[in-house]
């Protein structure tokens, strides 16, 4: 006898959330239940300066950047972390929200070393200088003290902790725990003496750090920078992007491989990808230099009576490998011949071969890898 | 004694609500610091990122990562104590470190050592100075009853007219007509920001989720207050007829007590008062033997102004890092562990009994005029008697100084006085002739907040004073929004000797700072630090061009 | 995947078990931990305490090889406290009644005899499983690397159909997919029972139709799997090309396999690099790598995305399809005459059917799983949703089996083996990228540090490991993610060629290797 669980499945279906309008610089604009004032800015393009906000990541408030004016508020209000209500009054842009936004950005360059950084450094990297620029916020006042110290003893090959850039807006800290969940870093000290941490200050190796990479990306100052793109900032030319999929695991992550000529120099996540949505692991970030080692195969080889591989133009080899399996088949039959494709590369090749054994030989015999 | 092990620790908290702060006092006691075994312990036991737990105790002042640390000598260098000897104080104890104001101001200077606090005036000083008797003809609401004998204990309580509220409000009134009577009072928060109590508890009524929670705020962290200590130490069964109070209006269940670390005495207090409720059936399962059951828990701070900020304290008491939250969603309605919650100062609910007593119209009658209700100064600095006085609201401040509290010093004269401990900024010159009153006061810039008022006579340096007090502010600023953050420091620099050596360029960095900080900061903290330099312009402009003109001068 | 990736935020428990998903599916794992903050419950069911296990509220540490017993146990639980989903039993599935009765014969009590899982834990395993709203089953190679691989699916399978957790958001079965293009060799036809999309070479209908579009007959018989292809080198089968997989090193049982290689007459071996494989070929066919490819790749979630060049490929080296459709023309084989990736890909859709409603322009943007099955056709994110690929759930009778070969005297220490974060299969990529020497510099074996005592190793020191098929020197890690009795290798590392020591048995199915046991002896070297 079969017995139930419960009286009836609870089918999910959610109310789809009510649709509301507030006004946006004057415009009448509709907004879901939920949505912050930022996430309907950005929708209708507005540009609202911000610092601390990656959308991917829970709002934060740091930066008071994104303040626009609320009517029947006295002071503005962070966009980012305030929720639309419907019948709202906002505007991004007064006299007043550019003065603080500007005077935002003289103190916040205050306490910086380097305002221009490479590109290389990182996705976001130069979110500030861009702000700082628009702003016109290289006015030298506010000079003081400078925050956060540097970790040049953090011997680590992919992730530069230049803490001397860093401005405490959290990002890092945000996605590791947010987006990656590794709780890796935290906020150390409070005030002007915070100082982004692993646990008791030690090296990210000895930390939950996996270097995913994902602060380097969200830093907007390249204070966590990308060192393997960076090892390649003398190499000459533009960068380009091209739009591919990460060559290691069955996730299949969005990325954009950053190339100067004829070489790749870095990895970006997709922050579009379907599959990772921004997101990289060690491997699909910074794994991506075999493509050019020394090791690599240019020439055919063919096995010579020496016994040894030797080099050989593509008309040989393949001459010789057509003849290999015309004898096979002349001598063994079709059943002779056996193909083995790979769960590496593209799904071209894999059919290509199951074409040749199937279209060409007449049999089935034909793999892949997947049982190994 | 035996020591306990780790184990015996957990097994004490991990079942307990809010454990992580009661855990790392438990090791930080046993061990005299927190050593990285422990953090690591407590990190596995409660399940937190090892890189969260550390970032977290570093927050906290007092939390010491070296050995030894939790014994060493902290010496409270706040704007009063300066004045009466903190340097020499300071100079003179072993290993001594500077805290800020830890509350002692009607008995400086206060030095904290482990679990003790010394005073200048007395060695292990256990209680709070009584305060001082009111003026005749002037009725107290909270002080009424608190010179009585023995009104710490629950006899003494008792004897002295406690416990009479809640009894009478569980037997014969429903929830909601508790409400209406506060309602009625026009009661408002004493903290700071006198939001009406009775709104604040209606919400939490009406808000969806249980368990709902009352949390008293007694992280009493502005300098120059120390009222909230005062009433804790002498009418600890107030605080928690009161807390059950608001439990049964608000339907709550559980409810803590946020104790700044600096108050160890206090602890002890209210923990002994909190056993004794418990055991008179006060507060527990069954309260005043009926089925309302509401269950209270003591728990100690560690050393962050900022955790008087309700939504910090919020976050201190779940075990996060005590960076203020974003509003809304308040925390009636998203308050402790996301539930509804009564966040209310240890004046505002003490407040309460004597109302649910004597009624709505009596409460409301105590202040002058229109205004309703009276008001706790704490009143220190340069005045010949520092104390809490507990004021009708809209007495005049010179009335209080020169009356009541007998003026400043022989010969001298008020220079300025800070309002709201030091968050006001300060008052001086014909500004000094106002009522206190929140309405009066703001008309000059400046708000009453929680009542702290500090005086500076004519021989004070009122650059010092300031410069002392955005130092404060840029210690305690918890680093979380950017222009509290740089902004405090900035302040702090320019009020030390740094900045532009060209007056209007000074004055103009100072105010820019001060007016992006006043209307973007995303906390009160960031919003009020720049009141100290905007009223030290108002009220002493020559002192601002001799500051930037001496170091002009010394630059060249 | 039954289930897109976004659905491993959604459901309120989640049970992986054979998965090392924080190593090696980091960015799926991301969203695991998403929904463990977001306050689902996590049950990891693994033999080694690994990292995803430490984020568990129930971390189940089951004997290698017994996650059949633990599974028919939660069966057994949830049929016993009526936690079953009788509409769903009844409507979608075929032998539930009888696969209802064959559980009661698997108590917790049994299991824990077996697999050393507590009963307890099984039981609270089994009813938060059996009570969740969307409960959502994850699990990888741990499953599947026995000689009872399919038939542990099949219990996961049995798991998912008596409660319903299938067809729905946040639900399902979902096995990772291990390589970037795994799911796109299957689907492409690279498979000795199947052509293109899955169309069975049994069935005379799927023949007639690839006879007129390749312009030449196929056997009806299956091939043998490559496995059993390996033991027929020399003998039956004479040559072999293989692209892109480096057998020596991967596959157990590594003596064996260079062995079987070296007997070949003929071996042509198309790869990016001068693989341990492709050191015995008689002719190496330099292929274009990633960054300089153009093509498709399919990922775990059927999901059908673009690869792209970047930058030319170093010297002469060439895409595979180019290669192979050469080599078929330089034989003779007619209809090789392929001018793009393009169109290589567009042929493949033409003839699939779950690729039918695609072509290389559609998956520009990455929006499709498949099935697609006709033009306009938005994609499949969830499979068997309203009714399954096959019509009806089948429940299959599951009897626990003993792995081939099980720990005795001579042998008395499990080896399991697996991949870690930084390295990624033979190291051929992931050895040649600066840095990762940092993270992983050498292998080493996995010892539980009571055992590392007892054993007579030392922490950082040599062993020698030896199973029935050889044995490897290795160096010591004494770390708590082992059990006592039980240690872990991966297989990455050239130098320490762990698999000269697997190699047991084989699925009989679906000839899968059974890489994750293999009893062997641990001794200081």
């Amino acid at each position: 006898m079969i017995r139930r669980a419960t009286e009836e499945p609870v089918t999910q279906q959610p109310t789809p959330p009510a649709i509301h309008t507030l006004t946006l610089d004057g415009e009448e604009v509709s907004f879901t239940a939920g949505e912050t004032l930022i996430d309907i800015t950005y929708r209708h393009h507005k540009d609202v300066p911000n610092l601390c906000y990656d959308p991917r990541l829970e709002p934060f408030g740091a930066c008071r950047l994104c303040i626009v004016e609320l009517e029947g508020a006295n002071n503005p209000v962070a966009s980012c972390t305030t929720l639309a209500e419907p019948n709202m009054v906002v505007t991004t842009r007064t006299a007043r929200l550019e003065t603080h936004r500007r005077v935002l950005m003289e103190m916040v360059a205050s306490e910086n070393r380097d305002i221009d950084v490479d590109p290389l450094s990182g996705y976001a990297s130069q979110q500030m200088r861009e702000l700082v620029d628009q702003y016109d916020a290289r006015t030298g006042r506010f000079q003081g003290e400078q925050s956060g110290t540097s970790r040049e003893d953090d011997d680590n090959p992919f992730i530069k902790r230049d803490y001397d850039n860093c401005i405490s807006c959290y990002r890092c800290v945000r996605v590791c725990a947010e987006q990656e969940g590794d709780y890796a870093i935290s906020v150390m000290n409070r005030g002007f003496d915070t100082q982004i941490t692993t646990e008791f200050e030690g090296l990210l190796v000895d930390s939950a750090c996996t270097f995913c990479g994902q602060c380097i990306q969200t830093c907007p100052t390249g204070a966590l920078a990308d060192l393997k793109a960076l090892a390649n900032k003398d190499v000459p030319g533009e960068t380009v992007t091209t739009r591919t999929i990460c060559p290691y695991c069955g996730v299949g992550c969005t990325v954009d491989v950053m190339t100067r000529g004829e070489q790749i120099v870095g990895v970006l996540p997709a922050m579009d990808g379907p599959a990772n949505e921004g997101a990289l692991c060690v491997k699909g970030q910074f794994a991506f230099d075999f493509v050019h080692h020394p090791d690599r195969l240019a020439t055919p080889l063919v096995r010579g009576d020496d016994g040894e591989l030797h080099e050989a133009s593509w008309d040989e080899a393949l001459d010789r490998a057509a003849t290999g399996f015309r004898k096979v088949l002349d001598e063994h039959g079709r059943h002779s011949v056996y193909g083995v494709a790979s769960g590496r590369a593209p799904t071209e090749a894999c059919y290509m071969l199951q074409r040749f054994i199937r279209a060409g030989f007449g049999t089935n015999q034909i793999d892949n890898c997947s049982r190994a | 004694m035996n020591t306990p092990t780790n184990q015996e620790l957990f097994d004490a908290w991990r079942h307990e609500p809010a454990p992580l702060l009661p855990l790392l006092h438990a090791f930080h006691d046993r061990d005299g610091y927190l050593s990285e075994g422990a953090m690591r312990a407590i990190a596995k036991e409660l399940r937190l990122p090892l890189a969260d737990l550390f970032g977290t105790v570093t927050f906290y002042h007092h939390l010491s990562r070296e050995p030894g640390g939790h014994q060493a000598p902290r010496v409270c260098t706040g704007p009063v104590c300066q004045l009466k000897g903190a340097a020499q104080v300071l100079a003179s104890l072993d290993g001594a470190t500077s805290m800020p104001c830890p509350g002692r101001c009607d008995d400086p200077v206060p030095v904290l050592v482990g679990d003790k606090v010394f005073t200048g005036a007395e060695l292990d000083r256990a209680r709070s100075p009584l305060p001082p008797p009111p003026p005749d003809g002037i009725d107290e609401c909270v002080f009424a009853a608190i010179r009585a004998t023995a009104r710490d204990s629950i006899e003494g309580y008792r004897a002295s007219g406690g416990y009479r509220a809640l009894p009478t409000a569980i037997e014969k009134m429903r929830p909601g007509e508790l409400l209406d009577l506060v309602d009625a009072s026009q009661l408002a928060g004493r903290g700071g920001a006198g939001f009406p109590t009775g709104r604040k508890w209606r919400a939490v009524a009406d808000a969806e989720g249980t368990p709902k929670t009352i949390v008293c705020n007694a992280d009493e962290g502005e300098p120059g207050c120390f009222k909230d200590r005062v009433l804790m130490d002498h009418d600890p069964h107030a605080v928690i007829e009161s807390m059950a109070l608001a439990a049964y209006a608000t339907g709550a269940s559980r409810g803590f007590i946020y104790l700044r670390y600096e108050y160890p005495e206090t602890y002890r207090l209210l923990a002994r008062a909190i056993a004794e409720a418990e055991a008179a059936d006060m507060i527990g399962n069954a309260v005043c033997g009926t089925g309302f059951s509401f269950h209270l828990y003591l728990r100690r701070g560690a050393g962050a102004y900022i955790c008087g900020e309700e939504t910090s304290l919020l976050n201190s008491l779940e075990g996060k890092h005590p960076f203020p939250r974003n509003r809304p969603p308040f925390p009636v309605t998203h308050g402790y562990e996301n539930l509804p919650t009564v966040v209310n100062n240890v004046e505002t609910l003490v407040s309460v009994p004597p109302i649910v007593v004597h009624g709505a119209d009596w409460y409301r009658d105590l202040g002058l005029s229109d205004h309703p209700g009276t008001k706790v100064i704490s009143l220190s600095g340069d005045i010949k008697r520092p104390g809490n006085y507990e004021v009708p609201i809209g007495l005049p401040l010179m009335s209080l100084l020169q009356d009541w509290a007998g003026g400043p010093g022989e010969g001298r004269s008020v220079q300025a006085v800070t309002m709201a401990g030091l968050s006001g900024g300060f008052l001086a010159g014909e500004d000094l002739d106002v009522a206190l009153d929140e309405p009066s006061i703001r008309a000059k810039g400046s708000f009453l907040g929680a009542g702290g008022i500090m005086v500076f006579d004519d021989t004070r340096d009122m650059i010092d004073v300031a410069h002392s007090a955005m130092e404060f502010f840029a210690h305690e600023s918890c680093g979380k929004c950017f222009p509290c953050r740089i902004g405090t420091r900035r302040l702090t620099e320019r009020l030390n000797g740094a900045g532009p050596d060209d007056v209007t360029q000074w004055v103009d960095e100072v105010s820019d700072i001060g007016e992006t900080m006043k209307q973007t900061s995303a906390c009160g903290l960031g919003m009020a630090a720049p009141l100290i330099t905007e009223s030290l312009m108002k009220y002493f402009p020559e002192r601002v061009t001799e500051h930037v003109g001496n170091r002009r001068g010394a630059n060249r | 995947m039954s289930n897109p990736l976004v659905d491993m935020d959604k459901p309120d428990v989640i049970f992986c078990i054979g998965t090392n998903m924080t190593e090696c599916h980091p960015v799926a794992a991301t969203r695991i931990k998403r929904a463990i903050a977001r306050g689902a419950k996590l049950i990891v069911a693994d033999p080694r305490r690994i990292p995803l296990a430490d984020l568990a509220d129930l971390y189940l540490p089951l004997r290698v090889g017994s996650d059949a017993a633990l599974l028919l146990a939660m069966a057994h639980v949830i049929e016993r406290e009526g936690l079953v989903d009788a509409a769903f039993i009844d409507e979608r599935t075929v032998d539930g009644e009888l696969f209802l009765e064959h559980v009661r014969k698997f108590p917790p009590e049994w299991a824990e005899r077996i697999s050393g899982v507590r009963a307890e834990d099984i039981e609270r395993a089994a009813l938060w499983y059996g009570t969740a709203e969307r409960g959502a089953i994850y699990y990888t190679l741990g499953i599947t690397e026995h000689i009872c691989g399919v038939e542990n699916v099949q219990c996961l399978c049995n798991l998912a159909l008596m409660t319903g957790n299938i067809g729905r958001e946040g639900t399902g079965i979902n096995p990772m997919r291990g390589q970037n293009n795994i799911q796109g060799a299957g689907d492409s036809g690279a498979l000795p029972n199947n052509y293109v999309g899955f169309q069975a070479v049994d069935d005379p209908a799927h023949q007639k139709k690839f006879t007129k579009a390749y312009g030449r007959e196929t056997d009806l018989e299956k091939g043998p799997t490559k496995v059993t292809a390996l033991e027929m080198c020399g003998d039956r089968i004479k040559a072999m090309v293989i692209a892109g997989e480096n057998t020596v090193v991967s596959d157990p049982d590594r003596d064996h396999c260079e062995h079987a290689l070296k007997s070949l007459d003929h071996l042509v071996v198309i790869d990016i690099f001068l693989t341990e494989t492709a050191q015995l070929a008689d002719v190496v066919l330099p292929a274009t790598a990633w960054g300089e490819t153009d093509g498709t790749c399919t990922n775990t979630e059927r999901r059908v995305q673009r690869l792209r060049a970047a930058v030319p490929p170093p010297g002469d080296a060439k895409p595979d399809w180019w290669i192979v459709s050469q080599l078929a023309q330089r034989i003779g084989f007619k209809g090789f005459e392929f001018e793009s990736a393009k169109e290589v890909f567009n042929e493949l859709c033409e003839l699939s059917a779950t690729y039918h409603g695609l072509d290389w322009d559609r998956i520009e943007h990455s929006e499709y799983q498949w099935p697609v099955p006709h033009a306009g056709h938005p994609g499949t994110p969830r499979l068997h949703e309203g009714e399954f690929v096959n019509g009806r759930g089948i429940f299959k009778l599951i009897e626990y089996r003993d792995p081939a070969e099980t720990i005795n005297d001579d042998y008395p220490v499990w080896l399991t083996t697996g991949r870690r974060l930084a390295s990624y299969h033979t190291r051929t990529q992931t050895g040649r990228s600066a840095g990762i020497d940092y993270l992983l510099p050498e292998e080493t074996l996995e010892v539980n540090p009571s055992d590392v005592d007892a054993w007579g190793l030392a922490d950082g020191e040599w062993a020698e490991v030896s199973s029935p098929r050889g044995s490897v020197r290795i160096k010591v890690r004494a770390t708590d993610r082992s059990p006592r009795g039980t240690v872990f290798a991966s297989f990455s590392f050239a130098d320490v060629p762990v698999n000269v020591l697997t190699g047991s048995g084989y699925d009989p199915i679906t000839e899968t290797a059974e890489l994750k046991v293999c009893p062997v002896r641990v001794e200081p070297a």
